[in-house]
């Protein structure tokens, strides 16, 4: 699977104009994508995005940006990815068994990065437990070591393509406005925080009924 | 090149044996969805079955593209409202996680359960399980119930699950399949089928990617579709398909007052701008669409609030101004407590209408409908006979049966203001406002199902499990259907197809189904015809030009249409046809049904 990455169909992909937003200035330090929940309408290309240009395959589960789905009633999907944290909020470098951690920040290449012949692999999965949004992932049996953004980083260029093709305009590469680790949020919280819009909606119900709407004139 | 296999899960409830059948040679002929759907219906249900007994099957369809570009799950069975093949198709994720827990042919469900059952699927792991406890429920309750069940850590949230509402429970002959609560497989009682084998619901999550031989391909494929088609659908990513009822009620092609009426000043209060600006909560998309047509909106302040819904001309149509229900405020209202009954809008609509109009002709008294005051327009009425319908109780009981039956089990009606082809309503149509439309909506093997369903250019993406609203953007972006389905097919299945071949596919996957319907006693010259309204009342549109159809005029659109088809004059594909694409084995249960024919 390493082996993709330097494949002819990537150099094809990377080649291949993006739709605008690449002529965006991109940062040029410190960077991460920005998830916009409520912009995301779950489509699910910045999952086959991510892992074509890592592994050159279609194939979600194998991506390091997860959508998931949610039901508040009213479908809602939210993103999930790693948002680079700063030093002393790094819980998954923390909590990593082994020394120096396998999941840790390069500095010179400004992301998070996994040494995959080390790692522990899901069993271990303490790097997940950590994480209070459960970024990292792991894919067992085939591709059982920890899956972080790296921004897309090659040869120090960094283009994230998840970013590149979202149709949505939902996910933005920029420099933090804010502490990073502000936005590293449990999805379902996520999903708790857009059902606010939806008040005093519950989740299991769609309206009110005719029954409570008419009741008292029957 | 490697080629995909194609692998069925098929179910036998009665026993509980679970088993995986290799589809490979099947898909390559049918290639899936609708057109495969109708193939295992041949093959697996015996001429003439009750559609609600244990030897129905119940078939979850996917196809090759299914997971990358196309989002549909097709829905196959025999039908218990047009005794016809049966189908209907939901878009959302659900195919998409058949396709990763690796049943790439679909699920198939035969036999009934004891009691009520959900069928659990995560990758290999496949359990029929007790669903007492959901038994019963409406349907966002339901599906939230269940996920909660479910979850046990994160991943788990993406769970799919559909299920039925108490209208299949109570085996309405309308009822519907929700999916994500704005998804469904609402048409020709597929819920009543799924009702009928005790299962509630059905939850699917797949973590294993589809073996697809080419994925450089597909990507490419998409790639372009994306930037190029990314400005095609401006207006339905902001409105979702709620422009298309203004839109057709200016063309005289929405039924309005049970299609007595032209125009009526009640639609100009469908305002999908009011409705975004005020309301719109966001977009949703299904799997790899860029347009996220599903718009849900919230309603707060109105007299209904709070109500959730989504709106398009399919769920809606009927509930507006065909049963007089002023503008989308209250429609939504409507169509939103038809989805948690579980019943199918569509269908379900034009049953309301037709006693609306016998009503109002004093055909039937409040008496019969049981104290209910069911004047054109009047919300609270059409609430209480809808509930009565879902749980078939009063005169629901009857109405519940549907357009194909009902009219004879009531007294005093009259079928003539049934506004039916098959048995199936006609309800978002005004057939008189064009052509196209009346010819589209009765050349369709099955019943009417959303006009123009028939075509085999719509049977075709409907057996790709491609969403029907990329048929005029492919041949825009990739210059004909056969230039983005081929590479679509070669990257996904591994087949090398010429343009001979894929209009042999075309062609099979459409006729199959029309064979089908026609075992089952469908004569396409005898049942392809609208309602004698259609022809005999002139109805006038908002500036006074009068619309009707011309009957000679219809017949000979049809001729001509059978004949485009790869049909004889009759509507029934000849003998000829039929031998040309390797399907010699329907001849003989044709012929018995048809007699001798070319």
């Amino acid at each position: 699977m390493k082996g993709a990455r330097n494949s002819k169909y990537i150099k094809a992909i990377q080649s291949k104009k993006g739709w605008g937003i690449e002529n965006l200035p991109f940062p040029k330090g410190l960077a991460l994508v920005e998830a916009r929940w409520d912009l995301c309408i779950g489509c699910g290309f910045c999952e086959m995005a991510c892992s074509m240009y890592h592994y050159g395959v279609i194939n979600r589960e194998l991506s390091r940006i997860r959508v998931y789905r949610y039901l508040l009633p009213a479908p809602k999907s939210v993103q999930n990815i790693c948002c680079q944290c700063s030093e002393q909020e790094r819980e998954c470098q923390k909590a990593c068994p082994l020394d120096p951690p396998v999941i840790h920040y390069d500095d010179a290449k400004f992301h998070m990065v996994v040494d995959e012949e080390r790692c522990l692999g899901a069993k271990c999965g303490k790097c997940l437990k950590a994480c209070p949004a459960k970024v990292p992932r792991f894919y067992p049996p085939d591709h059982n070591v920890a899956m972080v953004c790296d921004l897309c980083e090659k040869d120090g260029v960094r283009r994230p393509q998840c970013v590149e093709i979202c149709p949505a305009f939902a996910l933005e590469y920029m420099e933090p406005q804010f502490p990073q680790h502000m936005q590293r949020i449990h999805p379902d919280e996520k999903a708790d925080v857009m059902a606010e819009r939806l008040q005093p909606l519950p989740r299991n119900k769609a309206q009110i009924t005719p029954e409570e709407l008419f009741g008292g004139k029957k | 090149m490697r080629e995909t296999k194609f692998n069925l899960l098929e179910i036998d409830l009665s026993t509980g044996e679970k088993k995986t059948v290799d589809m490979t040679k099947e898909v390559k002929k049918y290639i899936g969805g609708r057109g495969l759907g109708a193939k295992l219906l041949w093959d697996r249900v015996p001429e003439g079955t009750d559609p609600l007994s244990p030897e129905n099957i119940l078939w979850f369809g996917v196809g090759p593209i299914t997971g990358f570009m196309g989002s549909v799950t097709n829905v196959s069975a025999l039908s218990p409202l047009t005794l016809l093949r049966g189908q209907s198709n939901m878009n959302g994720l659900f195919g998409v996680e058949l396709v990763y827990a690796g049943y790439n042919a679909g699920v198939l469900l035969k036999g009934k359960a004891k009691q009520p059952v959900y069928i659990y699927i995560k990758n290999d792991d496949v359990e029929i399980r007790d669903a007492s406890h959901l038994w019963g429920r409406f349907n966002p309750d339901g599906q939230e119930t269940l996920r909660k069940d479910l979850k046990k850590d994160l991943d788990d949230q993406n769970f799919k699950i559909a299920s039925i509402g108490p209208a299949g429970e109570h085996l309405v002959r309308n009822a519907s399949i929700d999916h994500d609560f704005y998804h469904h497989a609402a048409r020709l009682g597929m819920g009543t089928v799924m009702g009928s084998k005790n299962v509630k619901a059905i939850a699917v999550r797949g973590t294993k990617a589809p073996p697809y031989p080419k994925p450089a391909l597909l990507y490419h494929v998409l790639l372009k579709w994306l930037k190029e088609d990314w400005e095609e659908k401006v207006g339905r990513r902001r409105w979702g398909h709620s422009v298309s009822m203004p839109e057709r009620y200016y063309k005289t092609t929405e039924g309005i007052k049970n299609k007595q009426l032209g125009w009526d000043p009640i639609c100009d209060l469908s305002n999908p701008l009011k409705l975004e600006q005020g309301a719109k909560l966001w977009g949703n998309a299904c799997n790899l669409c860029h347009v996220g047509c599903k718009t849900p909106y919230l309603r707060r302040n109105s007299p209904l609030a709070p109500t959730i819904g989504e709106l398009r001309h399919d769920n809606g149509g009927g509930w507006n101004a065909n049963v007089m229900i002023p503008g989308y405020d209250v429609q939504c209202y409507l169509s939103t407590y038809v989805d948690t009954l579980g019943l199918d809008s569509e269908d379900v609509s034009g049953v309301v209408a037709w006693m609306l109009e016998c009503y109002d002709r004093g055909l039937v008294t409040k008496e019969d409908l049981g104290g209910i005051e069911l004047t054109w327009g009047n919300l609270e009425a059409i609430c209480q006979l809808l509930k009565k319908i879902a749980f078939r109780e009063g005169i629901g009981d009857k109405l519940a049966e549907g357009l194909k039956f009902a009219p004879d089990l009531i007294k005093g009606v009259e079928r003539k203001y049934a506004m039916t082809n098959k048995g199936v309503a006609i309800t978002s149509y005004e057939p008189r406002g064009s052509m196209a439309d009346a010819i589209g909506l009765v050349l369709n093997p099955v019943g009417e199902l959303h006009g123009g369903r028939g075509h085999p250019e719509r049977i075709t993406f409907d057996s790709l499990t491609t969403c029907s609203f990329l048929r005029r953007d492919i041949p825009i972006v990739f210059g004909s259907l056969s230039n983005w389905a081929i590479p679509m097919l070669e990257g996904a299945a591994g087949w090398k197809l010429s343009e001979e071949d894929w209009k042999n596919l075309i062609l099979r996957a459409s006729i199959m189904e029309r064979c089908v319907s026609i075992r089952e006693g469908y004569v396409p010259s005898r049942d392809d015809v609208l309602p004698d309204r259609f022809f005999s009342e002139t109805i006038f549109n908002k500036y006074g030009e009068p619309k009707i159809l011309n009957r000679d005029k219809f017949f000979e659109m049809r001729k001509k249409a059978y004949l485009s088809f790869g049909l004889n004059e009759e509507g029934v594909p000849s003998k000829k046809t039929l031998e040309s694409l390797g399907m010699e084995f329907v001849i003989p249960p044709l012929e018995k049904k048809l007699g001798a024919w070319e």
